[in-house]
């Protein structure tokens, strides 16, 4: 019975949030902002494409799949999944929407209040479905479960000044209306806190099984936990006094400082555990995280002085983590963990009855690595564009991107088409491409 | 070499060692001769590492500490006796401690997924029904349990104390 080993809707959020890539990426190509203009419509339609349709889907997909592996323990509501699906995307396609008002389009300032109604029911909807995991198995306690806990705390506080952001673009003066000098800790609350924090959280344990490398708790774990916890008061306490007082820059030259910190800190953590691994010559998804992991570095760099200088040298900052480290390591691991679930779910249930394929062989490493490549040099590109100010090598950057995208995805379906596979071992019935398999048994 | 009479036996392998001899052997003999229940207090000039996935194969969980005087001291204490069963994963067979001894064992550390469940399910097809393999593994196999499942094997598994690996016993069901 394939399917029974996967999370049912786990490649159909990956689905989705290869298709706002693609989108996002295919509209940044025609419609790309110069650099210093990100703050208008435009920009904010293809950075929420990106951040929200693309990355938070990704990360909402693996946390479905991963929360329950890693935690041991399962889901609350996991049926829900497909709403909290179907409420995301619809949530993120009128925010883009909405933010085309600031653009002239004026239908879009009825929908920009709309979107975070349907977003904020399907993060909340996510947060009680993994807190059907986190809570029994005592997350806060656990090396995984911190980070992820303290991301969904970064998310409520992302979402909610977003969602006043939102109000004010729309012209609407209420109670929940905050002023957009808040965007920095937005910013900060949603690419460090929520994204950021979540990717560390997942990927500790996910690096430890590829590399083979010991997966014990650390004292710097524990620290970068506690730099991690500092950061979110910072960008929360900087966001509150920033609404209540209208400035609150010394809280965010100090969570910036505190980004570097964390960051420096996880990194370390993560190169011990490289150095500790027993697999000698590690897969194409860890050598191509190291790119990704610059890319963290680099972002973790700049934003103090992004902070101070703002403008040009803020967006390359958030561009470096978004695209450079935030998708670079998303898609890096997207190759391993598309094969790995492709191979459990034909596989599993021929184990010790016959010759099967290993799961590396399902994926072309080489066409992956030369994708891969052309993904992180565009990245670097882009994110010199934006310190340079050059609009044209911006837009060239985003084609490259586009390109390097559409050739990950085409991996990603003869990864799911099993097209390297010998037909002698292929089965005779290929599962769903990313939609979940024909129910044969009871809800898991 | 002592022993006292305590529930918990102790077994200093310090002279042993110092006269060029291994003990192993001795270990295994008052290993052997423990009651059920009693714990093994072993100790030893170094930390024995070795020995103590050796011990998880027969049930027991090592709990070493460094002494003032720089020896070693392994509490060795039956599974049974520090696993409440609320520890066993969900799905376990809570019979599993009146399962007949392990035909056969698997240390599956150091293995990248899917490795480990692809060595447990081909060993299995090899047992013959109701004999028992024992595995030592680095986590929770989540993605064996349903595959153990649907092959009618009953299995119980838990994490080791200290989190650092996981211990699974699997009874070979009927299905061939």
């Amino acid at each position: 019975m394939p399917g029974r080993h996967l999370a049912r809707w786990t490649l159909s959020w990956f689905a989705s949030a290869l298709l706002f890539l693609i989108a996002a990426l295919a509209l940044a190509v025609l419609l790309a902002p110069a650099p210093g203009e990100w703050t208008g419509g435009r920009g904010l339609a293809l950075v929420h494409l990106l951040a929200i349709g693309w990355l938070s889907q990704m990360m909402f997909g693996a946390l479905t799949q991963f929360l329950p592996v890693l935690l041991a323990h399962p889901l609350l509501w996991p049926h829900l999944s497909p709403v909290a699906l179907a409420l995301t995307g619809a949530g993120t396609l009128l925010l883009a929407l909405g933010f085309t008002g600031l653009e002239g389009w004026s239908p879009g300032f009825l929908l920009l209040p709309l979107a975070p109604v349907l977003l904020g029911a399907g993060f909340g909807l996510i947060a009680v479905m993994a807190a059907g995991s986190l809570v029994p198995a005592r997350g806060w306690r656990e090396g995984t479960g911190r980070p992820v806990i303290l991301a969904f705390v970064a998310l409520g506080f992302a979402f909610a000044s977003g969602e006043g952001m939102a109000m004010t673009v729309a012209g609407l003066d209420g109670a929940f209306a905050i002023g957009l000098d808040a965007l920095p800790f937005h910013i900060g609350l949603a690419v460090a806190g929520w994204l950021g924090l979540g990717t560390a959280g997942v990927s500790y344990r996910l690096f430890a099984m590829f590399l083979i490398a010991p997966d014990g708790g650390s004292r710097l774990r524990t620290v970068t936990a506690g730099a991690a916890l500092v950061l979110l008061f910072l960008l929360a306490a900087g966001l509150l006094r920033e609404i209540a007082t209208g400035a609150a820059p010394s809280l965010l030259l100090a969570a910036a400082f505190c980004i570097s910190l964390t960051a420096g800190l996880y990194l370390t953590d993560i190169i011990r555990l490289w150095r500790a691994r027993r697999r000698s010559v590690p897969e194409v998804n860890m050598q191509m995280s190291r790119p990704a992991l610059a890319f963290l570095a680099a972002a973790a760099l700049m934003a103090p002085a992004a902070v101070l200088k703002g403008g040009h040298l803020a967006e390359a900052t958030v561009f470096a983590a978004l695209i450079g480290w935030l998708s670079g390591l998303t898609l890096t691991q997207m190759i391993k963990i598309i094969s790995f679930l492709t191979w459990i779910q034909v596989f599993a249930a021929r184990i010790g009855r016959g010759a099967l394929p290993q799961v590396h062989e399902l994926v072309d490493e080489t066409a992956s690595r030369r994708w891969l490549s052309l993904w992180f040099g565009a990245a670097a590109l882009g994110t010199l564009a934006l310190l340079a100010g050059q609009s044209v090598a911006l837009r060239l950057s985003f084609a490259l991107l586009l390109v390097a995208a559409l050739g990950i995805v085409r991996q990603i379906w003869r990864i799911r088409r099993l097209a390297l596979v010998p037909p002698a071992m292929r089965p005779d019935c290929l599962p769903p491409l990313f939609l979940p398999p024909a129910r044969t048994e009871p809800l898991q | 070499m002592t022993q006292t009479t305590d529930p918990i036996r102790e077994l200093d392998v310090r002279p042993i060692l110092a006269s060029g001899q291994d003990p192993f052997g001795a270990i295994m003999d008052v290993v052997g001769s423990l009651p059920p229940g009693t714990s093994l207090r072993l100790i030893a000039p170094f930390q024995p590492t070795p020995l103590f996935s050796v011990m998880a194969r027969q049930g027991y969980a090592a709990a070493p500490r460094q002494r003032g005087d720089g020896a070693w001291e392994v509490l060795f204490s039956p599974d049974t006796g520090s696993t409440t069963e609320q520890d066993l994963s969900p799905g376990s067979n809570r019979e599993a401690m009146f399962w007949p001894d392990p035909a056969q064992s698997l240390d599956l550390t150091g293995l990248m997924p899917p490795e480990p469940m692809v060595r447990i399910l081909a060993t299995l097809e090899d047992m013959a029904p109701g004999e028992v393999l024992f595995a030592l593994l680095e986590r929770e196999p989540v993605f064996l349990f349903p595959e153990l499942s649907a092959r009618e094997h009953d299995w119980a598994g838990n994490l080791a104390a200290d989190g650092a690996g996981y211990r699974l016993l699997i009874r070979r069901g009927g299905e061939k």
